[in-house]
């Protein structure tokens, strides 16, 4: 992307007025889109970032600069910017590239080398199968996603690092209506891999099981509103460990102090049977990168063993706040960003318990079965997410379908109550949103049961 | 490249390839941003960007292609042709041809001409202003400033050359308010010139904080809900896309059709006036005169917000709605200004027809407890407990739940306090608002 010599007299200008690191980002990136709606392409289009971005470090203070024009004298503008935020005299200057990381492997598949025939190909069967479902499904829409982006990260401390990060994803989304009343169904895989990536995917199953989502939150009552016991299917499900408790253990809220999970390593946080993992190392999962946007090498971290805190999520800037090793978290959506501590692939390890049990025991309450996205404020830890498919248990059955349930609550209480973690883990791919954007992260959880959750839903009781 | 050069090329590449026509949308600017921290410069950036999206016009479908750098303008030709040739919707979008514009009053803040030095001391300013004002606040989370400037340019070979310029300056603040255990912070920003308003700023933050301090659930039921203006201005934001003709026409939204029925109580009227002062333009993401409408008055449905694309299938004038989620998206359908009209009862008069009920004051989770298709929400929210007209204490970790159509259906008085919130491509505000019984659940 860029000769050493360019490269190495930008770090050094960076560093002109004090700072004591910095970093060059650039960035290549090329996005092809294409949506479907009512059977019929929509739109299809294509998309190349490219910029660079300088930051400079000086303690825990942090100034950057960024460009869509990555000629040398832009570059040296950039670096020249961001070191005037800082008002020092030049005390560091950079070490030469000791470090060479180069992971940037071609897919199997590049999508370079794929046609939107064959994107819209794979959205046919999808669309197809989920109009078949039933004649209540009055739309369905589709779309297709496929990234390239390829980074370099050269660093001030001698690192040398290039990635590339192929994803791909298609989405199917139905709607169902009936006397004047919609109700929608989404199914959404992705992986972190080129075009061969789709070659087993059911599009056929995906579109039905949207359409049946769709179909049957169109004939269910309203969710009671209530605190009751809730089991939380696997999959997305893990959802929950991402807006109840990670989204608090990255350093973005720690290191300043603005997390209830601040100064808690090697307490209980949550209850014995709960270990939860952030691996950025999985080979081809959606949320796994090879090094992180500093150069540092992804890493499986152990966040919580058997309900003790390990490890928080930490960046460079994090780490000289926190005195907490660095943990290959630093991410960003692109250069128009710094990077700053993110999730990966994030999950509750695999349990012992059986699955169909922990619903025969609950008593009366909800089964979530598919959960939509959600947020989360760090500082008081209140976090909700909706629920997509949901089921109303009465002693221990599952009693009818429900609409409209969200959960809400606030980490630290809720990671206590989970008394149950199945077998079975899987993850979803979603999209993460923070300071530095928005990037792709798996969630993932075998099915487990929280003892009491608040459950938002505008019906009375069933 | 420049820019222009490369449109010519651009242009003349297209056309002898043998597209009907060839569009560029352009914009570059600089950006500015400071966080401050126990008053101390915290984090800083600044930024040149640019982005340039090529549609082209094949066989009445359009293509686009989006680039970063300016140094390729034959391929990227032929990645929009290519994508062109993928549509198979038959639905004609037309490009619009010269034309004239509204002249907009030129803008006048001060804090344009303030230095980025200037800029970093008025949050300097605003952190001090927050730490005194209340015991119960020792901390702040984020303090920052920041300004933009966009230069827009829409040129195409239908003769449209439409040029605009943005800027916008901001300020914020979150202070941290603890007492006995419990934590909560506040948010309060200024736009242009009201960056000056320090002391405004540091007082709403700081009132935001304190004021959910000692909150508690309520016992699920059925709650009599005042939404205060920001409250109801996320609300709307959240459920604007049911206004798109874009979804109405993809059967997305439940207004499709509804163009003349009463949609909302009578004392609902909801505008969309691309120039109101809080960000005006004169032309919308196609190039493409704004125009001021009411879309609900009197609580009838006047119109959807159209681009050319959905005015043309709807037989209709476009409204001037079409927008693009960033440079890189494709035309879509946005609001430009869109906000509830004010009525005249002062919020104190809205705290004593609510009588006994619940203010909210905050909803979160907007991108995931509703859902603009089924028009339903199910969102985390908190406020305040009202009985006999009086406030009684905070109220936290509560969901309120209902349908945005019945909502606006039961609307039972409107306030007079209009307020947007933060500005962006489209800005959306709203007074507080009555809105009768929604189901809510606590502990």
């Amino acid at each position: 992307m860029i000769e050493k010599r360019i490269a190495e007299n930008v770090l050094a200008a960076a560093l002109e007025t004090g700072g004591d690191y910095s970093e060059l980002y650039m960035e290549d990136t090329e996005q092809n889109n294409v949506s479907m709606v009512d059977g019929k392409v929509e739109n299809a289009l294509y998309m190349r970032r490219s910029g660079a971005g300088v930051r400079v470090l000086s303690g825990g203070k942090s100034a950057y600069a960024y460009s869509a024009d990555t000629s040398e004298a832009a570059l040296m503008a950039a670096a020249r910017a961001a070191a005037a935020a800082l008002s020092g005299v030049k005390e560091h200057a950079p070490a030469a590239f000791s470090v060479t990381r180069n992971c940037a492997a071609a897919p199997e598949k590049p999508y370079s080398l794929v046609d939107n025939a064959a994107r819209i190909a794979l959205l046919r069967d999808g669309v197809k199968a989920a109009r078949a479902y039933s004649p209540e499904i009055t739309q369905v829409t589709a779309g297709y996603l496929d990234v390239d982006q390829r980074v370099l990260i050269a660093t001030s401390d001698g690192v040398w690092a290039e990635d590339r990060r192929p994803r791909g994803r298609v989405n199917f989304n139905a709607v169902a209506m009936k006397d004047g009343e919609a109700q929608t169904g989404a199914i959404s895989p992705g992986r972190g891999e080129g075009f061969e990536q789709f070659r087993n995917l059911d599009m056929t199953a995906l579109g039905s099981e949207a359409a049946h989502m769709a179909v049957t939150m169109l004939h269910a009552p309203d969710c009671p509103a209530g605190f009751v016991p809730v089991v939380i299917d696997g999959g997305f499900g893990g959802v929950i460990l991402h807006e109840a408790c990670v989204h608090s253990l990255e350093a973005t809220s720690v290191a300043r102090g603005n997390s209830e999970f601040c100064g808690k390593l090697g307490q209980k946080i949550a209850s014995d049977i709960v270990t939860a993992v952030d691996d950025g190392t999985m080979p081809g999962e959606w949320g796994s990168i090879r090094v992180d946007d500093e150069g540092t090498p992804s890493q499986r971290n152990v966040l919580i063993e058997n309900g003790v805190l390990k490890s928080y999520l930490v960046d460079l800037l994090g780490s000289r706040l926190m005195n907490h090793p660095r943990t290959g978290s630093s991410r960003r959506q692109d250069y128009t960003f710094a990077p700053t501590s993110r999730m990966t692939n994030t999950f509750f390890a695999p349990g012992t318990d059986d699955e169909e049990e922990m619903i025969r025991t609950m008593g009366e309450g909800l089964f979530a079965k598919s959960m939509g996205g959600g947020s989360v404020n760090p500082l008081t830890g209140e976090f909700n997410f909706a629920v997509r498919e949901a089921y109303w248990v009465k002693d221990g059955k599952i009693f009818c379908p429900v609409r409209g349930a969200t959960l809400v609550g606030r980490g630290a209480d809720v990671l206590m109550q989970i008394d149950r973690i199945g077998k079975n883990m899987w993850m979803s791919p979603g999209m993460c949103g923070s300071l530095s954007g928005s990037v792709p992260t798996n969630v993932g959880q075998p099915r487990i049961r929280v003892r009491g959750i608040t459950v938002g839903g505008k019906g009375g009781a069933l | 490249m420049e820019f222009n050069q490369f449109k010519e090329k651009a242009f003349e590449i297209a056309l002898a390839q043998g597209c009907d026509a060839a569009e560029l949308y352009y914009v570059e600017g600089d950006s500015f941003s400071a966080m401050v921290l126990e008053q101390e410069l915290d984090s800083y950036s600044v930024s040149r960007g640019r982005g340039l999206n090529l549609r082209v016009q094949l066989a009445g479908k359009n293509g686009y292609a989006y680039t970063e750098t300016l140094d390729a303008p034959e391929a990227l030709v032929r990645r929009a042709m290519d994508n062109a040739r993928a549509i198979e919707n038959d639905d004609d979008h037309p490009m619009q041809g010269k034309c004239e514009y509204r002249a907009l009053p030129k803008r006048e803040c001060r804090i344009d001409a303030a230095s980025e030095r200037e800029k970093i001391e008025l949050a300097m300013a605003l952190e001090r202003a927050v730490k005194v004002q209340d015991t119960r606040v020792n901390r702040v989370m984020r303090c920052g400033v920041g300004s933009d400037s966009a230069l827009v340019r829409i040129c195409n070979t239908l003769g449209l050359d439409a040029e605009g310029e943005e800027c916008a300056a901001y300020s914020y603040a979150v202070p941290i308010a603890s007492a006995e255990g419990q934590v909560k912070d506040g948010f309060a920003f200024r736009v242009d010139d009201g960056v000056f308003d320090v002391e405004g700023c540091a007082k709403e933050a700081v009132s935001r904080a304190v004021a959910q301090l000692g909150g508690a659930p309520v016992p699920a039921g059925k709650y009599r809900i005042l939404f205060e203006n920001q409250a109801m201005a996320d609300l709307l934001s959240a459920f604007s896309p049911m206004f798109s003709a874009d979804a109405a026409q993809k059967g997305l939204s439940l207004l499709a059709g509804k163009e003349g029925e009463t949609v909302a109580a009578s004392d609902v009227t909801i505008l969309d006036d691309p120039f109101d002062a809080v960000n005006p333009r004169a032309f919308d993401a196609e190039g493409v005169p704004c125009a001021t409408k009411a879309v609900v008055e009197g609580g009838v449905l006047k119109t959807l917000l159209h681009n050319l694309k959905t005015a043309k299938k709807a037989g209709v004038p476009s409204t001037g709605n079409g927008g693009r989620a960033g440079a890189a998206a494709p035309v879509g359908v946005m609001p430009t200004n869109f906000f509830l009209k004010p009525g005249t009862d002062s919020y104190e008069t809205l705290v004593k027809k609510l009588e006994n009920g619940l203010i909210i004051t905050d909803v979160s989770g907007l991108h995931a407890g509703l859902n603009t298709v089924s028009g339903e929400f199910s969102l985390l929210a908190s406020g305040k407990l009202v009985e006999k007209g009086k406030t009684v204490r905070a109220v936290e970790q509560i969901t309120v739940s209902g349908s945005f159509l019945s909502l606006m259906r039961g609307v039972e008085a409107v306030g007079s306090d209009l307020r947007f919130g933060m500005p962006g491509a489209s800005c959306f505000g709203s007074p507080s608002v009555l809105v009768g019984e929604l189901s809510v659940s606590g502990k």
